[in-house]
């Protein structure tokens, strides 16, 4: 736990865990990035537009008998649409990504980079192309290319592990297996991440805390 | 917890001024006003207009906006399309949760299925898929299908003229649709709904029940449980009958008795008896046995007479053999040991009055050997009568009936099948 407060506008900052660097200050929207004990601003970044994403900071969840929390929130756009990547702070003190789009959750946490001498992840990193369907193996896992998209970020809130500056290009690319397995590879500003989980639904994460909507009924789990 | 927020948000068309609802903000990627029939691009912030309407609007029979509950989950329609492969036509339902996101309503004209966007790689085998250990087959060939008309909000980029092609594959109940275009394979997994559901859940009339016309690719026979049920029932039931009837055919010879037939034509008489019948209907069978006969036959009248009653049950029987040579072949036939079943006696004491008549066969072609003296020529015939005995034309009818059954459900089922692999099989030849 780091309290401080935002260079730019002086309002209390307060962070979670030392492990993020990055924080959105809630009130000016300024990138803070902390190197020590060092506040440094970056620059705003925008709101993420309203949206009707059950999600909001402060979810919980648990995966594998673990609860967490969703403390941080990315807001990315691409051609053809735009989706959410949440970030969840787990009890261990460890972070994974709940993503979210066309109302369908992908619970991913970062691989190692044992797991990254699959030919998908190489032709990402040298801008490759990848033909839909092409086969990867990630973690012993068979998965198959089931997107590419060319994206940017939109906006963002809250803890990040990283700074979300506008117009950044990223290429992402989703991946699907038979057992119900999925990754992602992103590439952003050169540098290439892998992640690996499955499709989750609100129910199978026992997801609590979820944003209320006028009329629709809050699901049993989260009741 | 802060107040509930409203999912829907009411914007205006930049092309007609009408007011339209958003109600998927942040997954909507293209509303097509429900009033002017214009595609917007609701990524856009001044929702700018794509594409003019190149159809007539029109209302689709479950409205925007209209909710129901499926299974459980309340779900608000918030697409509309229609869709044709060029041979038949069909309307799919965008539907939303905000917790659930997307299903698909999709509406043959004559039934409802739900669908959602499947979450993992079908495995393939062959001609046929497994997801989660179910198997699926392939329901014929790939097909194109375009969009004929779009109203509401999606969460990609609709058009009408949109073209993918689609590859079936079903189990029971079950579609698994796979849709292709240049840029991405999506796969939807589809319940057929019960006749009703659908209609009850977004309060539209009730469609008629009814398995006539073609069916649904994934529609189970309606007949395929109680065809099984009465394929094992039928089966169980025969074999019963048959184990039955086997138990029950044991015979018990009664009393058995020889004379000498002469072949003259007078009739000789001899009674055989008394026997027992102890149970209160029984079956009699009466066994002739004439081995020697040759070019002869003889004419049995056998008379079941009761000694209590005089009630008399008769029967009829001929033994014969003949041979000879027509035409360079060599022929023999008839029936030396003739054999008849009385069913139905009731119990008693009776005695068998056997009347045997004998007569020689002269053939105009073969003259008949000399056996010298014909008139002193008699055959030897035993006659053996015993109680029980099965009765084949009984055990027939009741299989027939028993059978009735399940070989018309079994027809139904075939029929109903053939109906809905019709519109593939004319495509394979």
């Amino acid at each position: 736990m780091i309290d401080a407060n935002c260079p730019s506008c002086g309002a209390a900052v307060h962070f979670r865990t030392p492990a993020l660097p990055v924080k959105i200050c809630d009130y000016c929207r300024t990138t803070l990035v902390r190197s020590g004990d060092v506040l440094q601003a970056m620059g705003k970044v925008a709101e993420v537009p309203e949206d009707v994403s059950p999600l909001q900071i402060g979810t919980r969840g648990s995966d594998g008998g673990i609860g967490f929390e969703l403390i941080g929130r990315i807001r990315m756009r691409w051609s053809g649409g735009g989706w959410n990547e949440w970030l969840a702070l787990f009890n261990d003190g460890s972070t994974g990504w709940l993503s979210e789009a066309m109302g369908r959750f992908m619970l991913l946490r970062a691989v190692a980079h044992d797991g990254l001498r699959t030919d998908a992840v190489r032709r990402v990193r040298d801008d490759e192309t990848i033909p839909i369907g092409s086969e990867a193996t990630i973690d012993g896992v068979a998965y198959r290319v089931n997107d590419v998209k060319d994206a940017t970020f939109v906006g963002s809130e809250g803890e990040l592990p990283f700074s979300t500056p506008a117009d950044t290009p990223i290429r992402s690319v989703d991946l699907m297996a038979p057992g119900g397995e999925c990754a992602s590879i992103q590439k952003d500003r050169g540098e290439v991440s892998v992640y690996a989980g499955r499709y989750v639904t609100l129910s199978d994460i026992a997801a609590s805390n979820l944003r209320a909507f006028e009329g629709w009924p809050t699901p049993r789990f989260a009741a | 917890m802060t107040a509930p927020v409203s999912t829907v948000r009411a914007l205006t068309c930049p092309n007609c001024g009408g007011t339209i609802a958003l109600r998927a903000a942040g997954s909507t990627i293209s509303i097509v006003c429900e009033h002017c029939g214009t595609t917007l691009d609701a990524t856009s912030p001044d929702l700018a207009p794509i594409a003019q309407a190149t159809t007539a609007m029109q209302r689709p029979p479950i409205a925007l906006g209209t909710r129901g509950d499926i299974g459980g989950v309340l779900w608000e329609v918030v697409g509309y399309v229609e869709r044709t492969d060029t041979y038949v036509s069909w309307s799919e339902y965008l539907l939303f949760n905000p917790y659930d996101g997307y299903a698909f309503l999709v509406d043959d004209g004559r039934r409802f299925s739900l669908g959602v966007l499947l979450d993992r790689l079908p495995d393939h085998t062959d001609g046929s898929i497994t997801v989660d250990g179910l198997r699926f087959e392939r329901f014929g060939s790939r097909y194109g299908a375009w969009v004929t008309f779009v109203v509401g909000e999606f969460y990609w980029r609709v058009s009408v003229q949109e073209h993918v092609e689609i590859t079936d594959f079903v189990r029971p109940g079950t579609m698994l649709s796979c849709e292709e275009n240049a840029d991405e394979r999506t796969w939807t997994q589809l319940r057929l709904l019960d006749f009703g559901e659908a209609e009850t859940a977004f309060g539209i009339p009730k469609r008629r029940k009814s398995y006539g016309g073609t069916p649904a690719p994934h529609e189970p026979s309606p007949y395929g449980d109680s065809m099984k049920e009465a394929l094992i029932i039928g089966v169980v039931a025969a074999i019963t009958l048959i184990a039955i009837l086997l138990m029950g055919s044991r015979t018990t010879m009664l009393d058995t008795a020889s004379l000498a037939v002469p072949l003259n034509g007078t009739t000789t008489t001899q009674v055989i008896g008394p026997v027992d019948l102890p149970d209160r209907m029984a079956g009699v069978r009466i066994a002739a046995r004439a081995d020697r006969i040759d070019n002869s036959w003889i004419d049995l009248d056998y008379s079941l007479v009761n000694r209590a009653t005089q009630q008399s049950f008769d029967a009829y029987a001929t033994a014969d053999q003949y041979h000879g040579v027509s035409g360079g072949e060599s022929w023999r036939e008839g029936d030396s040991t003739p054999n008849v079943q009385l069913s139905s006696i009731p119990a008693g004491k009776y005695d068998l009055v056997v009347e045997a008549t004998g007569h020689r066969w002269t053939s105009i072609a073969a003259a008949a050997p000399d056996f010298g003296s014909s008139d002193t020529v008699t055959i030897p015939l035993t006659i053996t009568i015993s109680r029980g005995g099965i009765f084949m034309g009984n055990l027939v009818l009741a299989l027939v009936a028993l059978l009735c059954w399940p070989v018309i459900i079994v027809l139904l089922h075939g029929g109903f099948e053939k109906r809905r692999r019709a519109p593939v099989t004319e495509d394979d030849e």
